[in-house]
C-alpha cells in the first residue's frame, strides 16, 4: 500500500507532464486555427512561460519577491545578439565590444544557452550579497539591481548600443522551438521544487526561525534556486531578442518587472501551474483586448475600444483576483494527474483532479 | 558529551537578561530549568542553540566552544530545540515538516522522507503524516515540532515550556515521552516548563533561575528544601511564613 504522501509525491512529479501537453494543445490549436497574429501570440506566450517559470523558482519557493528578474532577461538578450549577430554589423553598430566576441559569429542555440549561462553567473556574484539581507530588504535590493543593469546597459553606448535598439538579431524562434524551452524550463522548476533545496528553501518561507533550527542554511539554498532561476530568465530574455529581432534596454526594465510579476500573482505564487495559469490568463486578456481596440466587425458596423482601455481593464482585473482571490487564480494549487493514474494499480481513491500542494 | 553554558551574560540594551549563568545538560537524563516569569529561562535556550550571542562568557559542547556558531550549524553540531509557539511550517504537510530537517542536516529527501516515517512511528502518530501542519490541534502540534526536532538523532534537545496549555492528563503523556527521548535515544534534555510538577517528575537535576541568575542547582529533593527557590516563587514573607 503507497502511503497518501507517496501519492502526492508522483502526483506532484507529474505536474510537467500535464503542463506541457497542456502547453502543447495551446501551440497546436494556434498554429492550425488561427491566423500569424495568433501563432505570434502563442509564440510569445510561451517565451513568457518561460521567464515566468523560471522567475517562479525563485520567487515561488523562497516566497521573497524579486524585482531584478528583468535584469537577468536583459542580459541573455544582449549576450546572445552579441555573440550571433554578424561581425560586419557589430563593427558599426558596436564597436566597444572586445575582438573576440566581435568576431563571434555563432548560431542561436549555443548564443541563447550562453546568454542564460551569464545571467545565471551574474546572478551567483549579485545574489551572493543580496540574497543575505531578509525578506523585503532583498526585494529592495533587487530592484535597485535592476536599477543599475537598466542604467549601465543604456548608457554603455560602444557595448550595448545604449538606448537605441540593436537591430538584425536571427529570428529563430517559432511556436515550436518557444514551446521547447517551455517546457524545459517547466520541467527544471518542478524537479527544483521536488528536490531536497526546494523543500529547503519552502521552509524558510513558511518560517525562517524554525528552519534555522532545523539546520537550513538559507542563504545557500535561495542563491542556488536564485541561480537557476536566472539561468531560464536569462534564455527567456535571448528568445524575445530572436523572436521579435530588435531588443533595447527598455524592453527589459518596468514593463517587463511588473507584467513577470502581475502574471505570477494572478496565477498565484504558490504554485508552478499557477504560475503557467497566469501567464495564460494575461496574454489571452492582453491579446483579446488589443484586437477589439483595433476593432471588430460585423457586418456594417464596427465596434472598437478606446485606445488604452487595454491597460485599464487588464489593472482592474488584476485588482478584483486580489481582491477576490488573493492567492490567485490556482490559490497554490498543482494541476495532476488524478492519483488513481499514479499509484500504478487499482486503488479506490478518487483523485481529484487538482490536490492541494504538499509543500 | 555535555552541553554546557559557562559563565554566560546576555544584555539587551541596559537589560541584562543573563548574568554569569553557569549550567550543563549531561546526556541521557533530563535536566530542568524553572524560574519565574522574566528570570531569563528562553534566553539561555536561544544561547545554547544560536539564536543568541553570548555577551559575555561561553557555550561548550564536549568542552570545545561553539559560542559563534550560527543556529543552523548549531543544529548541525547537534543540538535541537523546540519553540513555545510551536512554529511549523504551517503550509507543508506533516512528513515534510520532519523531512526539512532531514534535508537540512544534508539527508537527500527520500532519505529524510524514510527518516521521517520512521520517526513518526517511534512516538506513534504515523496518522499524522499526510495531515497539512496549519490547523493540527494543539497537542499534536507540539508532538510534530517535538518529532521534527528529533530528527537526525541530536545529541541535545532543548525543549521550551513543551506543556503549556496541556491538560494533567497530556502533560503526564508528554512527561512519558520526554523519559523515552532520553533513556531510548540517550539525548540531553533540557526541559524548560512552569509546571513545576512535571518539571520535578521528569527531571534528574533542575537549575532554577531568577533575575537572570542561577539561584540554585540540585535534585528535586534539594530545590524543595531551598530558601531562595521559596523566595523567587513564593516572596520572602511566605518563604519565611513557610
Amino acid at each position: 500500500m503507497l502511503s497518501q504522501h507517496t501519492i502526492r509525491r508522483r502526483m506532484a512529479a507529474s505536474t510537467p507532464l500535464v503542463l506541457a501537453l497542456g502547453l502543447l494543445a495551446f501551440v497546436l490549436l494556434a498554429t492550425t486555427m488561427g491566423d500569424r497574429a495568433t501563432a505570434r501570440m502563442a509564440t510569445e506566450t510561451l517565451i513568457r512561460v518561460t521567464l515566468v517559470a523560471g522567475f517562479w523558482i525563485f520567487v515561488g519557493n523562497s516566497g521573497v519577491v524579486s524585482f531584478g528578474h528583468a535584469a537577468f532577461a536583459c542580459v541573455g538578450a544582449y549576450v546572445s545578439a552579441w555573440l550571433t549577430l554578424k561581425p560586419a554589423m557589430k563593427g558599426t553598430l558596436l564597436p566597444g565590444l572586445p575582438d573576440l566576441i566581435a568576431a563571434a559569429d555563432w548560431p542561436a542555440l549555443p548564443a541563447v544557452l550562453t546568454g542564460g549561462a551569464l545571467a545565471a553567473l551574474l546572478a551567483l556574484v549579485s545574489g551572493a550579497a543580496i540574497l543575505r539581507l531578509s525578506g523585503i530588504a532583498a526585494s529592495i535590493a533587487t530592484f535597485a539591481f535592476l536599477a543599475m543593469v537598466n542604467t549601465i546597459w543604456a548608457n554603455w553606448t560602444p557595448v550595448t548600443g545604449g538606448t537605441s535598439s540593436v537591430v538584425g538579431l536571427d529570428r529563430y524562434v517559432t511556436p515550436w522551438v518557444a514551446l521547447g524551452w517551455a517546457v524545459a524550463a517547466l520541467i527544471a522548476a518542478s524537479l527544483y521544487g521536488l528536490s531536497a533545496s526546494g523543500l529547503a528553501l519552502r521552509a524558510t518561507r513558511e518560517d525562517e526561525v524554525a528552519a534555522s533550527a532545523s539546520g537550513i542554511d538559507r542563504y545557500r539554498h535561495r542563491l542556488l534556486a536564485y541561480v537557476l532561476s536566472a539561468f531560464f530568465c536569462g534564455v527567456g530574455g535571448a528568445l524575445m531578442g530572436h523572436f521579435i529581432g530588435v531588443i533595447n534596454p527598455d524592453a527589459y526594465y518596468l514593463n517587463l518587472t511588473f507584467l513577470m510579476l502581475a502574471m505570477l500573482v494572478v496565477g498565484g505564487i504558490g504554485s508552478l501551474s499557477g504560475a503557467v495559469a497566469g501567464v495564460l490568463a494575461l496574454s489571452l486578456a492582453v491579446e483579446g483586448l488589443v484586437r477589439m481596440e483595433k476593432g471588430v466587425t460585423l457586418g456594417a458596423t464596427t465596434f472598437a475600444l478606446p485606445a488604452g482601455s487595454q491597460e485599464i481593464i487588464i489593472a482592474a482585473a488584476m485588482i478584483l483576483v486580489l481582491i477576490f482571490r488573493p492567492a490567485g487564480l490556482l490559490a497554490g494549487r498543482e494541476i495532476t494527474l488524478p492519483a488513481r493514474w499514479v499509484t500504478g494499480r487499482g486503488t479506490t481513491h478518487n483523485g481529484p483532479a487538482t490536490d492541494r500542494r504538499e509543500t | 558529551m555535555v552541553l554546557a553554558l559557562e559563565q554566560v551574560g546576555v544584555a539587551f540594551g541596559g537589560f541584562r537578561a543573563l548574568t554569569e549563568v553557569s549550567l550543563a545538560i549531561p546526556p541521557g537524563q533530563v535536566t530542568g530549568l524553572i524560574g519565574p516569569n522574566g528570570a531569563g529561562k528562553t534566553t539561555c535556550v536561544n544561547t545554547l542553540s544560536g539564536f543568541q550571542r553570548p555577551g559575555s562568557g561561553r557555550v561548550l559542547l564536549d568542552g570545545a566552544d561553539i559560542s559563534a556558531l550560527p543556529a543552523h550549524r548549531m543544529r548541525r553540531a547537534g543540538i535541537a530545540r523546540t519553540f513555545q509557539a510551536g512554529r511549523l511550517f504551517g503550509g507543508l504537510d506533516v512528513l515534510d515538516n520532519l523531512a526539512c530537517t532531514g534535508v537540512g542536516l544534508g539527508q537527500r529527501r527520500a532519505e529524510a522522507e524514510h527518516a521521517a516515517q520512521d520517526l513518526l512511528d517511534w512516538m506513534g502518530i504515523a496518522a499524522l503524516a499526510s495531515r497539512p501542519a496549519a490547523g493540527l490541534p494543539y497537542t499534536d502540534e507540539r508532538r510534530v515540532a517535538i518529532a521534527r526536532a528529533l530528527m537526525g538523532a541530536p545529541r541535545f534537545l532543548l525543549l521550551d515550556e513543551p506543556a503549556a496549555g496541556m491538560s494533567e492528563h497530556e502533560a503526564a503523556d508528554l512527561a512519558a515521552l520526554i523519559r523515552r527521548i532520553a533513556g531510548e535515544r540517550g539525548i540531553g534534555c533540557l526541559l524548560i516548563e512552569h509546571n513545576v510538577g512535571l518539571v520535578l517528575s521528569v527531571c534528574a537535576q533542575v537549575v532554577v533561575l531568577d533575575g537572570g541568575r542561577v539561584i540554585e542547582t540540585g535534585d528535586r529533593a534539594a530545590i524543595l528544601a531551598s530558601r531562595p527557590v521559596r523566595e523567587a516563587y513564593f516572596g520572602a514573607d511566605q518563604a519565611e511564613a513557610a
